[in-house]
């Protein structure tokens, strides 16, 4: 196979504090320097490796992704490959056109039209004038602009400005391509279809380096995964493993942050505290993981510290890569939730869950009576936990949640039956339940 | 240079960008290319020839200054442009590759059309004024055209580069250019020079390239040897600044 990126022992160092010097602070600082020398740091000391010896490399046709959290060293790694930016130590090779879809309508220029901007964005990708030419009508088609080809970007909605840079900066048909957290944007339809052209480039063999928060994207589309630790390699295989793994710290993490927090609630304040929210299983124990067609209960367990009246509370259910997946108000609910002074615990029946297979955790808050106003400094928030859908995997399962579906299906031997016979007689309907 | 022939498509593209939004929902568009230039020798003109009485030579005043007010404001203008073309499109920079060059070149390219409509104003100016045409000495327009194009470059690639770095190059810009203004026989001729400050006074590249330009079209005579200096100056500024330039580029991205 053709090695199309190579990255070898690459490292990339940022002096900090530097770009900042101007004539004035250095004039402070020397006078500073003159009477306290202890107390001045030298300029240019403040160092940051942005990425520390990273090695990996793509061949082609194969498609990877970038994970870990923000300062981790993502967009550095897309910039050095982007020859954007030079490494300050080892070495980076690619092979082939590269295209980077990293910030979507970074070249447009607000006064001119679509079509200008087209042409220009399209010569800033390194087309030539006839190339664009020949895509032109593609790419007007894939962003949906038509009659608003001729007016001024600076007219668009932000999503049509979005949906023309992708339509610019994928028609180019690269043997790279770099796709930073751009398709977060956009509508559903759009990320889908964008989604489809990505797949579709992959499939006529461009080898595509993923950079996403959205972990079920990264999944979907790429087969190995690089994950970054304040530009260092924490782990590089295959997606899963390293999602895994990648998930497995981000629990870590956020429960190690909520952990901490959780101590100094201040519920003394406003006299409310949310000490614990969990979420259990049937028989009232937390189970390894729960099943998408099973019931659950969510608990949230307060101390009030003195008599709050009717209150309203919001729980959220999130998702591991942030998207809440649902909330449940008693508000809309009209449950009428009275506080007084003591311990409490506020119950939420799920029959049944209905979570697809994922990673999730909950979230609650407690809010004044007309639902507007935080009655606590913070949300209370649970463990995550894991559901099992009925999906073996993610690749067989998409979307959010699992309502239970009830089949059935209509049959008629009659083609193109004219109306009034189909209303006279109704085709034959078969029908068959299936119960859960 | 290689890379600049192959981004050919991007230059005229990012040229045309930097003219047609320069006159996008402006009514007057191209007439500024001239009106600039006209405005500016009408002020002097008034001044010189009515206020305070200043010899030219037997040359109209209007004439005298205007031949020098537009390749002056090409150069104002293009090194303006210029040195905040990067500055101006960092997101860009800072996102995608290409040959960096190409903004700041663009930048010129477009005032380059301005200057081409402004000199346009010149031929009729020198039918007004009965001026005869001295057809050997417009042979040596595009080589002092070309001298000058060497200067801009050299020094608005520098000052690109280095304001990316250094804002302060912005200020030190526009105030430079309104001393260089007065350093320059724009609105007087170098005969008001003082003999001895003569051979300091043709150091300033501009003085040749401004000279050369009344020799050949007003006074009928080739440019004499005050060019040279002005030619060397020029192609050591051109390749001093583009080494520069090319030596910082991938540095631009890491200053944020």
């Amino acid at each position: 196979m053709k090695r199309v990126i190579s990255f070898e022992n690459v490292s990339k160092k940022y002096k900090l504090g530097i770009a900042r010097t101007s004539l004035p602070s250095l004039v402070a600082q020397g006078v500073k320097k003159a009477f306290r020398p202890s107390a001045v740091k030298a300029p240019g000391n403040d160092v940051l490796w942005a990425l520390k010896d990273v090695s990996f490399d793509l061949e082609k046709g194969q498609s990877m992704a970038l994970v870990g959290s923000n300062g981790a060293g993502k967009t550095t790694t897309l910039k050095l490959l982007a020859n954007i930016t030079k490494p300050t130590s080892g070495r980076i090779e690619t092979s082939g056109k590269l295209s980077a879809l990293i910030e979507l309508g970074a070249g447009f220029h607000p006064d001119l039209t679509g079509r200008e901007n087209i042409y220009l964005n399209g010569s800033i990708l390194g087309l030539k004038r006839h190339e664009i030419h020949g895509r032109f009508e593609e790419i007007v088609e894939f962003s949906e602009l038509g009659r608003f080809i001729d007016t001024p970007v600076k007219r668009y909605s932000s999503g049509m400005i979005v949906r023309l840079g992708f339509a610019v900066a994928s028609c180019i048909e690269p043997e790279i391509l770099l796709v930073d957290e751009v398709l977060a944007v956009g509508d559903a339809s759009f990320r889908q279809k964008s989604l489809k052209r990505i797949q579709s480039l992959i499939h006529a063999g461009t080898s595509i380096l993923f950079v996403s928060h959205n972990l079920y994207m990264v999944q979907a589309v790429c087969q190995k995964a690089l994950y970054l630790k304040k530009g260092q390699v924490q782990l590089w295989d295959d997606t899963k493993k390293v999602i895994e793994a990648y998930e497995h710290d981000l629990h870590a993490e956020r429960a190690s942050k909520f952990a901490g927090s959780a101590l100094d609630l201040g519920g003394t304040e406003t006299g409310l505290e949310i000490t614990k929210v969990e979420i259990l299983g049937v028989n009232g124990e937390r189970p390894e993981r729960f099943m998408s067609n099973q019931p659950a209960q969510i608990r949230v367990h307060y101390n009030a510290y003195q008599d709050m009246g009717r209150v309203s509370m919001s729980i959220f259910v999130i998702r591991s890569d942030g998207l809440t997946c649902f909330m449940l108000r008693t508000k809309l609910d009209k449950f009428n939730l009275v506080v007084e002074r003591g311990v409490g615990t506020v119950l939420v029946d799920l029959e049944p869950l209905q979570l697809i297979t994922g990673t999730y955790f909950i979230e609650a808050w407690f809010l004044d009576e007309a639902d507007s106003i935080g009655l606590t400094p913070m949300g209370g928030r649970s463990d995550w936990f894991t559901v099992k859908g009925s999906a073996r995997s993610y690749e067989e399962s998409s979307g959010v949640y699992e309502p239970i579906g009830r089949w059935s299906h209509q049959h008629s031997d009659m083609i193109a039956a004219n109306e009034s016979q189909s209303k006279t007689t109704p085709p034959v309907s078969v029908e068959s339940r299936q119960a859960e | 240079m290689i890379n600049l022939f192959h981004s050919r498509d991007l230059l005229r593209e990012w040229t045309s960008r930097n003219i047609r939004a320069r006159y996008q929902q402006s009514v007057l568009g191209w007439f500024w290319a001239i009106i600039q230039p006209t405005a500016q020798v009408a002020i002097y003109t008034i001044v010189f020839t009515m206020v305070v009485r200043i010899d030219t030579e037997n040359i109209p005043y209007v004439i005298f200054s205007y031949i020098a007010m537009v390749p002056w404001t090409l150069l104002a203008t293009s090194l303006t442009d210029m040195s905040n073309s990067l500055v101006d499109n960092m997101t860009l920079v800072n996102k995608i590759y290409f040959p960096r060059e190409i903004l700041p070149i663009a930048a010129l390219l477009a005032r380059l059309m301005d200057f081409g409509v402004a000199a346009l104003l010149i031929i009729v100016l020198m039918a007004i004024y009965k001026v005869s045409v001295f057809p050997l000495g417009l042979l040596f327009l595009p080589v002092i055209l070309l001298i000058q194009l060497f200067l801009i470059l050299g020094i608005g690639l520098a000052t690109a580069a280095a304001n990316v770095f250094i804002r302060d190059i912005r200020s030190i810009i526009v105030l430079g250019l309104q001393l260089w203004f007065y350093a320059s026989p724009i609105i007087y001729p170098v005969s008001a020079v003082p003999e001895n400050l003569r051979p300091y006074y043709y150091l300033n590249p501009m003085n040749g390239i401004i000279e050369a330009y009344r020799d050949v079209l007003l006074r009928s005579h080739l440019p004499g040897s005050y060019l040279v200096p002005a030619a060397v100056i020029s192609v050591v500024l051109f390749i001093v600044g583009y080494w520069f330039f090319k030596r910082v580029e991938f540095q631009f991205a890491d200053i944020v």
